[in-house]
């Protein structure tokens, strides 16, 4: 049954959503120096660290039984090496905001919301690719 | 006598010529016919195999090539075959050698299915 079913195509939009939406109010508690904004993005963005986990072993488990596990080129190579980057990155955008949040009201390091866009960036160029994978647009 | 041993052999000439065109006309039929059995072709575009359901003699072999912009694989329901993934331009084969019906369908996009009818 879970064979016929794509696990990783529902479960992916969680991790995706909530990074962003963290990301957009780590920007705004950024402008802002508002306490609440930051403690959202902290929110947001450790719910896209635990989601991003059923997504990435859901991913695996795709290329193990639907594919036997095959070696990758191509489309799928670039968005399993995009994806696997794409999870480290929203662990360390984490990571930096746990410790941001310690320092206030000192400031927040800025390189952290280069790292949060450069991940949002990748993790749209995954999504772009998985998108094309799954054929959600079907035949045209 | 002379005349019974020429109507003979002439009949016995007659017996060989038929014979061997008989022959002949078998062999080509029997070639002709390995050579309906051998091959058939799917192409695989647009997130669809077509034809969806082609009807083969036993003993063809049936080549799956992909011309869609993103890897498909061609996967047996009943797990009789299986391709690995196959980019564009990639083909995959397979020869049925028994009678029946072989649904199949892509494991990275399961609603594309098909079938091969073997008779």
């Amino acid at each position: 049954m879970l064979r016929k079913h794509a696990q990783h195509v529902v479960l992916i939009h969680f991790p995706l959503a909530l990074f962003i939406a963290g990301v957009v109010f780590d920007f705004l508690a950024q402008k802002t120096k508002k306490r609440g904004l930051l403690d959202a993005a902290y929110y947001h963005l450790l719910g896209a660290a635990i989601f991003a986990l059923p997504a990435v072993v859901t991913g695996i488990f795709a290329w193990q039984f639907q594919l036997d596990g095959q070696k990758l080129k191509g489309i799928l190579l670039m968005h399993l090496v995009l994806g696997s980057t794409s999870t480290i990155l929203i662990w360390m955008a984490w990571a930096l905001l746990v410790r941001a949040r310690r320092k206030l009201p000192e400031g927040l390091p800025v390189f952290r919301l280069g790292l949060e866009t450069a991940a949002v960036a990748i993790m749209g160029l995954t999504g772009h690719l998985g998108g094309f994978l799954s054929g959600v647009n079907g035949p045209s | 006598m002379r005349r019974s041993v020429f109507l003979a052999s002439l009949l016995v000439m007659a017996v060989m010529v038929l014979g061997g065109m008989v022959a002949e006309h078998g062999s080509f039929v029997a070639s002709a016919q390995e050579k309906a059995a051998s091959t058939a072709e799917v192409k695989i575009d647009n997130f669809a195999f077509g034809p969806t359901v082609i009807t083969v003699p036993v003993g063809s072999t049936v080549t799956w090539i992909n011309r869609d912009d993103i890897p498909h694989t061609v996967a047996s329901t009943e797990k009789v075959f299986k391709s690995k993934v196959l980019d564009t331009d990639e083909k995959f084969s397979y020869t049925f050698t028994k009678a029946g019906e072989y649904p199949y369908f892509c494991s990275i996009h399961p609603k594309m299915t098909g079938k091969v009818v073997v008779q």
